[in-house]
């Protein structure tokens, strides 16, 4: 592209044109510093590194706050007025935290709400079950409704200890660990019995109750997208929705054990 | 000093339509202005808060025809809350008492009630056109008073707003003696639809050229009403799901044969594929083209369609249609100057072979010379696309390119796309409205700052490094109008580095930057012709409260704008204007 300023020597005069004035050719070293980054980086194209990078410069997680204050001090020196960074970065719920797969952010991609709606609609009809039942939410709190509620089925394997049979569950189907429990219980209420039946126990359905609180016989675990098993019900619903892989149902009493030991092949070497 | 008497210039002022122009020419000398204002038929207020109804109709006082917009375009993304403001019945109030002969209203992203729609079918006589885009809080009972009262109605055009069906009789509520009907579009209602009352209306309105129904209107019904109307110019069908059967199919396609003045064709909510081949006859003579509701349909099934339409000027359509699609348009569409690309993936699940590229874009510029405007979603692009399609189209007054994921750098080099951007700007000289998306730092703020003269209005998405970027455009863009940002690092050093810049604004949107509760107060200080607005989702924050502390709080929202008559008084709880 002619005239366009990719020597670093050239640059500074282009930017004396603008009126303003203000020595900014001073930080010419962290645009490219910038640019270096994004060349050396291994990641994949639009993969996590950039994400990374690009959004250290906004207020998100509390413990790029060090590293970005001191980036910070530095820009608003330029302009003589010191602003001191803030001291608690407020949560912006907007950004999604992921850095693999993107979150659902409000507002985007930035089409109408009929439209997403018909995105929706074409889904449907792919095959895979869908969720229209939101209406697009008009009161002033619609920006908090993340999009998942609006998407086509979203299916995770399930399985429970000594329980041959996996089912699937459809997280969209749920607003809260409570209705998944329930269904969790649903599901495998009968499985478990007839297991148990075999196996000369008593036969009758017993309800599975104490999910997620530790105190039932059974508790609810996932492994999330970085493979990690955890408890489930400890970060806000939306957020478990996003991240969890799949689900598995373990007795209450391996709970430590289970979560230490990263992935279930691992477990069954050890027993 | 006047050469000609007053009346004699009124006359030559007659011929000049354009609002700038309008403006420039009452600037020239007092006697001017005075011409100018009393013969000033149409005004067009982009922001409702400017300016009031009062001063509005003191400096105007033939108006005949207004155009109102309220809320800020993020609102279409659900970025504002619905209460926000932009209520149009204090304005319709006004031209009630004080007489003004208003014929024609428009209104974009306004809150429109029932009541302010009875209002206005009872106080202006010689009422002939009402415009909603993108409108709200009203009822097909609203709808009703205007086709009851509205004796000279000729144009209600609904588009895209959110109404509420009360599934009552408008439709019939438009008296018999109703003939002067040229354009009604109702589309955008989702209940069920009287036809024998739209049938008997549209039969009785010889000089209907623009028709669009909604859903409801099943396509036996459809044939009907284009029987009875074969001097459409503009069609808007309803929803088809289902194959129609032989009889019904060689009805429509008949009735359809008769149009011979059909130029436009949209609606397709659903469509079954040979509902569409019933179009075929016409495909030769449209201009416009919107499909970009037709979720259903295959790209092969569109491109088939297409491939008739020659003399398209302007397609909507999904990009479900593919790269390949697109280079059928290519080659077939010469006289195309608008295309808009819309998503109909947005979940990103499956590898989308067939979605959209830069490959079609490649295609589209290199096969439409009169191309001038374009909106295209897409998964990827690359910088060399960018350059090429600058290369091909210098002649670009729209161009927004949304690229789905934030942040996503050229996918074949893994660089932002600064250069790509950069390059559009360079080329197109005449660029009015620029959106950017994907991995940019703030070197393509540069280049719009440098090359971008004519630009007006700049959306900018997760974009940017530092102040800077944001400086490059405010510096640069002397003719820049509504600046968009979302999600990008730019901060107080910015927004207050010139504030006089904000005088020759209509309006800036910062949303999730690094603009603090201070920057905006000082902002606002040094401001008092800006009213600068500070939207919270937490509707119990009163920011006032707040002690010193929470000035280095983030300011979640802020909206803007310049205005002469001070802070508006119906600002709900949410909104703290500074």
């Amino acid at each position: 592209m002619e005239g366009c300023p990719r020597n670093k020597e050239t640059c500074p005069k282009l930017l004396d044109l603008i009126p303003q004035g203000r020595k900014w050719y001073q930080e010419e070293k962290n645009n490219t510093d910038q640019e270096n980054k994004l060349e050396l980086r291994l990641a994949p194209p639009g993969g996590d590194e950039e994400a990374t990078s690009a959004m250290t410069k906004k207020k998100i997680e509390t413990r790029n706050n060090t590293k970005k204050e001191a980036e910070d001090k530095s820009l608003f020196n330029l302009s003589g007025n010191h602003f001191s960074p803030p001291k608690n970065t407020t949560y912006n719920p907007h950004i999604s935290l992921k850095r693999t797969a993107p979150g659902p952010v409000v507002g985007w991609p930035p089409v109408r709400s009929f439209r997403k709606n018909l995105a929706n609609t074409i889904s449907s009809k792919l095959g895979n079950e869908s969720s229209l039942g939101g209406q697009v939410n008009k009161s002033g709190d619609c920006e908090k409704q993340v999009q998942p509620s609006k998407r086509e089925g979203m299916f995770v394997k399930i399985n429970m200890d000594s329980v041959p049979i996996g089912r699937k569950v459809d997280l969209n189907a749920y607003n809260s660990y409570e209705h998944l429990s329930f269904a969790v219980d649903k599901l495998f209420r009968g499985l478990l019995a007839a297991q148990r039946d075999t196996s000369g126990g008593e036969g009758e359905e017993k309800p599975i109750i104490g999910l997620l609180d530790g105190k039932g016989e059974f508790t609810l675990t996932y492994e999330d997208n970085e493979g990690d098993k955890m408890l489930v019900g400890d970060v806000p619903w939306q957020m478990f929705v996003s991240s969890v892989k799949r689900l598995r149902v373990i007795k209450s009493s391996e709970i430590s054990s289970a979560l230490r030991f990263g992935c279930s092949k691992q477990q069954k070497m050890r027993a | 000093m006047n050469y000609f008497p007053d009346e004699v210039i009124e006359h030559i002022f007659d011929f000049i339509a354009s609002h700038k122009d309008r403006n420039s020419i009452s600037l020239v000398s007092k006697s001017w202005h005075k011409i100018e204002r009393c013969s000033r038929k149409k005004v067009f207020i982009g922001n409702c808060y400017a300016i009031n109804p009062e001063r509005l109709i003191e400096r105007f006082p033939s108006l005949r025809s207004l155009t109102l917009k309220g809320k800020p375009h993020f609102a279409d993304f659900n970025l504002v809350p619905h209460e926000w403001g932009g209520f149009v019945h204090p304005w319709i109030d006004a031209l009630a008492k004080a007489r003004v002969g208003l014929e024609e209203l428009r209104l974009k992203r306004m809150v429109v009630s029932d009541e302010s729609l009875e209002l206005l079918s009872r106080s202006f006589a010689s009422f002939k056109s009402l415009v909603l885009v993108s409108c709200e809080g009203f009822t097909t009972d609203g709808l009703a008073s205007i086709a009851a009262n509205c004796r000279h109605l000729r144009e209600l055009d609904l588009q895209e707003n959110e109404i509420e069906d009360h599934r009552g009789q408008w439709l019939n509520c438009f008296p018999e003696t109703s003939t002067a009907l040229t354009s009604l579009n109702f589309s955008c209602l989702k209940g069920e639809t009287n036809l024998a009352a739209l049938e008997r209306l549209v039969a009785r309105s010889p000089n209907l050229e623009s028709l669009k129904v909604n859903r409801a209107v099943p396509l036996d019904a459809l044939t009907r009403l284009m029987s009875c109307a074969p001097q459409l110019v503009d069609l808007g069908v309803g929803s088809y799901e289902n194959e129609p059967d032989q009889e019904s199919f060689v009805k429509l396609m008949d009735a359809i044969k008769k149009c011979t003045e059909l130029r436009s064709l949209s609606g397709f909510s659903e469509v079954a594929p040979l509902c569409l081949t019933a179009f075929y006859p016409i495909c030769e003579n449209l201009t416009s083209l919107n499909l970009s509701y037709a979720a259903e349909i295959q790209g092969n099934h569109l491109v088939r369609f297409i491939q008739f339409c020659k003399r398209l000027q302007r397609l909507w359509i999904l990009d479900s249609i593919g790269d390949k699609g697109l280079e059928v348009v290519a080659s077939t569409c010469k006289e195309l100057q608008e295309l808009r690309v819309f998503p109909s993936d947005l979940h990103d699940e499956e590898d989308n072979d067939t979605a959209v590229t830069e490959i079609g874009l490649v295609a589209i510029s290199a096969g439409c010379p009169k191309l001038h405007s374009i909106l295209y979603f897409c998964k990827q692009m690359t910088n060399a696309a960018l350059i090429t399609v600058a290369k091909n189209c210098p002649n670009f007054i729209r161009f927004r390119l949304c690229i789905l994921e934030p942040n996503k750098p050229d996918h074949t080099t893994s660089q932002s796309l600064d250069e790509g951007f950069g390059a559009i700007v360079q080329a197109c000289k005449g660029l009015r409205r620029l959106s950017v998306s994907g991995l940019l730092t703030d070197k393509v703020f540069l280049y719009i700052g440098m090359y971008a003269e004519q630009l007006e209005m700049l959306s900018i998405a997760f974009a940017g490094d530092t102040d800077k970027g944001m400086l490059y455009v405010l510096n640069g863009c002397k003719k820049m109008r509504k600046l968009e940002i979302r999600d990008s690092p730019f901060g107080n050093a910015a927004l207050l580095a010139d504030v006089d810049k904000y005088r020759t604004m209509r309006s800036l949107w910062m949303s999730s930057c690094e603009v603090t509760l201070g920057g905006c107060k000082r902002l606002a200080r040094n401001a008092p012709w800006l009213n600068v607005e500070i939207i919270n989702e937490n509707e119990n924050n009163d920011l006032m409260e707040r002690n010193e502390e929470d000035e280095r709080e983030k300011v979640d929202r802020l909206y803007l704008y310049r205005t002469v008559v001070g802070a508006r008084k119906d600002a709900p709880p949410c909104v703290t204007i500074l």
